[in-house]
């Protein structure tokens, strides 16, 4: 399982914290290392300088007892500074000298480090040489403080420190837990709210109120779904019952019409009639399945198979050469005008074309002029079909391509031919070719079309 | 004309052979994938009618097993309405498909194209009563009397024609005279046929063209004339 947000952001809060304690901490460290070396080397020198007349003066051996006895009252009891004069002469030599001493008289004036075998922590010294006076040969004057002190101070502080990181560290983390759980308090909500929808209230959505920002947009797009699914619902419990409806009237007349003949004896013309009349629903009937499978299809996201690249103006060409006689019947012309190359399919290019013209025929009155127009557009090329028929309302318009919409519900019924799914086949046909559908109604005419992508 | 049915639902079966024996044609059925294949195999056929959805083994198989020896002209019929079937079905190797659910004229008319092939060089010339058709000049007659047919009128008279005494459905029609393969809304055939009608029926004495209720036109000679 993935550890929650709160726990995530804890232990980032924790880890950055435990840098940034960790990185001061070394830093103070280091400086009080420095200003305590500082501290050491400034007494070292002035212990040096304030005591090494007593050993300048000291010109012959006569005087050294009076050197001894100044340097041990300068000495304290608990060790804590100690001198030491080193030569080759042993007449003027002072203090018991510590092991490795006689690399202090070889070496070169400054500080150094002394091991004290009583001591747990070094010495530090600090030799310089005093020139040579009368009897007195050129010697070494050692100055050596405990640095007990020091270490001890510095001891105790690093212990502080790292006791104050990790104390630090676990407050930080604990904390920052806290901090997370609170901020996330709304999250939390919208979740809740999100696990109790109910499956049969569709209407219901997430409060987008008195959410932070970052929220309230997240809860947006989940209520934006949330319409599109409800929408998308439904349409399909529309379309169930719209498919029943349809499906109901031929099977009422098939059940009906067979009952009635079997009451009775029938002469075999009589049943003839009634076969006949079950041919025509049953044909309905399988128009109708026929054309929700190829929704179904479209529906699926099917994409029109074996394109070709052909004028669409010679595909509306032959539609119109298929139709002339329904033209000629309705006393209509068909203009088409300007011309687009595009890869389509063209038996199911020619069947939008077909239902559009169909359309165009049943809704304008008689000798109209319905005029087709290719073009090409940004988006693809564009086929609109123009009739002078009267005004479609706002309402209808937007549901034209609905399946089994019909502007004038008187329209339906057994009779028609159409069975109201012409535009929603034309919509399919354009999906399938990855377009889409166009309707627009005015005074002068109402427009309905489809774009097929063209490139690609 | 030798038919074998591979389909295992008993009313299309059912409808299928006594449909197609009353078409003149021996029909042998095959109730599942195995006993097709096997019958397929064993046996001569002018055709096959193969569903798809098969207990024992699935049509494509028993396409694939029969052209791996023979070349038996084999119509698919499918209930999934999905390109894949279909393209798949005609790249194994089949010669045509219908979508259940299909009309049995259609399937008839199918039937007769896949098995046209063989038939012989149609003659020019077409008698039906006192029609007469010249394909070759394009001009009908009838009575002795010429018909002043349109382009589209006459190819609707040659398709009803040349296939005289046979039901044609508006399907049908409308891919032989315009190449229009799809279903529409339109009553382009009504509209056609009532045109071609009023020509060549309405000045004479008996009518050629008859309507089948729920089925489509049949061209022939009745032997019960109806008033024209």
């Amino acid at each position: 399982m993935n550890p929650s947000i709160s726990r995530r952001l804890a232990v980032m809060f924790a880890a950055a914290s435990f840098m940034m304690i960790s990185i001061t901490s070394l830093a103070t460290y280091g400086l009080l290392k420095r200003e305590l070396g500082r501290h050491q080397m400034t007494e070292l020198t002035t212990r040096w300088d304030f005591n090494q007349f007593i050993v300048a003066r000291a010109s012959d051996s006569s005087k050294w007892p009076h050197v001894r006895d100044k340097l041990d009252s300068r000495t304290p009891e608990d060790g804590r500074v100690r001198y030491w004069v080193l030569s080759d002469d042993p007449a003027f030599r002072y203090g018991t000298p510590l092991p490795g001493m006689e690399r202090l008289a070889k070496a070169p004036d400054g500080f150094s480090e002394l091991a004290d075998p009583a001591k747990h922590y070094p010495m530090k010294a600090l030799t310089r040489t005093i020139g040579a006076d009368e009897q007195r040969p050129a010697v070494h004057f050692v100055v050596a403080i405990d640095t007990t002190p020091f270490m001890e101070t510095l001891r105790a502080f690093t212990v502080g420190l790292i006791a104050l990181t990790v104390i630090g560290v676990v407050l930080v983390a604990l904390l920052g837990y806290y901090i997370a759980r609170v901020g996330l308090r709304p999250l939390e909500r919208v979740a809740n709210e999100a696990q109790a929808l109910k499956p049969g209230r569709l209407a219901q959505r997430l409060r987008a109120d008195h959410l932070p920002p970052e929220l309230a947009r997240l809860t947006a797009s989940f209520n934006g779904a949330l319409d599109r699914l409800e929408s998308a619902y439904q349409q399909l419990e529309a379309f169930n019952a719209d498919v029943a409806h349809e499906l109901r009237t031929p099977l009422t007349n098939m059940i009906g019409q067979t009952q009635v003949a079997l009451s009775r004896e029938r002469d075999g013309a009589e049943l003839k009639e009634v076969l006949h009349s079950n041919l025509e629903e049953l044909d309905r009937l399988r128009a109708i399945v026929n054309d929700m499978l190829f929704l179904a299809r479209a529906d699926r996201g099917e994409i029109a198979p074996e394109r070709v690249e052909v004028s669409l103006a010679q595909e509306v060409g032959r539609t119109v050469e298929f139709l002339e006689f329904v033209l000629e019947e309705a006393g209509m012309q068909v203009r088409v005008d300007g011309d687009v190359q595009a890869g389509i399919q063209t038996a199911l290019f020619q069947r939008a074309v077909v239902n559009l013209l169909q359309n165009a025929v049943e809704h304008s009155p008689r000798g109209a002029e319905i005029v087709v127009t290719l073009a090409q557009q940004p988006q693809g090329a564009v086929v609109s079909v123009r009739n002078p028929g009267a005004q479609i309302a706002k309402e209808h318009l937007s549901r034209l391509f609905d399946r089994f919409y019909r502007v004038d519900r008187a329209r339906s019924g057994s009779g028609g031919g159409s069975h109201g799914l012409g535009l929603s086949i034309v919509k399919a046909v354009a999906a399938m070719h990855g377009g889409s559908v166009f309707a627009e109604s005015g005074h002068a005419g109402t427009t309905i079309g489809f774009t097929v992508a063209t490139a690609g | 004309m030798k038919i074998l049915i591979v389909d295992d639902e008993p009313k299309t079966v059912d409808y299928l052979q006594r449909g197609l024996l009353e078409q003149g044609y021996a029909v042998d059925v095959a109730r599942d994938g195995i006993d097709g294949r096997h019958m397929a195999l064993e046996y001569d056929y002018d055709i096959i009618v193969l569903d798809v959805m098969l207990p024992g083994v699935d049509g494509f198989t028993v396409l694939s097993a029969l052209r791996a020896r023979k070349q038996t002209p084999v119509l698919m019929l499918t209930a999934r309405d999905l390109i894949d079937d279909r393209v798949r079905g005609l790249r194994e190797g089949a010669d045509d498909y219908l979508v259940k659910p299909f009309s049995f004229l259609e399937l008839v008319a199918r039937l007769q194209a896949l098995t046209r092939r063989s038939r012989g060089q149609e003659s020019t010339q077409l008698k039906i009563g006192d029609l007469q058709v010249d394909l070759l000049a394009r001009k009908a007659w009838r009575n002795g009397q010429r018909l002043d047919l349109t382009a589209k009128e006459f190819a609707l008279l040659v398709a009803l024609a040349r296939r005289q005494g046979e039901i044609l459905s508006k399907t049908t029609i409308a891919e032989l005279v315009w190449d229009v393969n799809f279903d529409s809304d339109t009553n382009v055939v009504e509209v056609a046929v009532k045109r071609l009608r009023s020509k060549l029926d309405g000045p004479f004495e008996y009518n050629l063209l008859h309507t089948i209720r729920g089925m489509g036109y049949v061209l022939e000679l009745r032997d019960s004339e109806e008033p024209a």
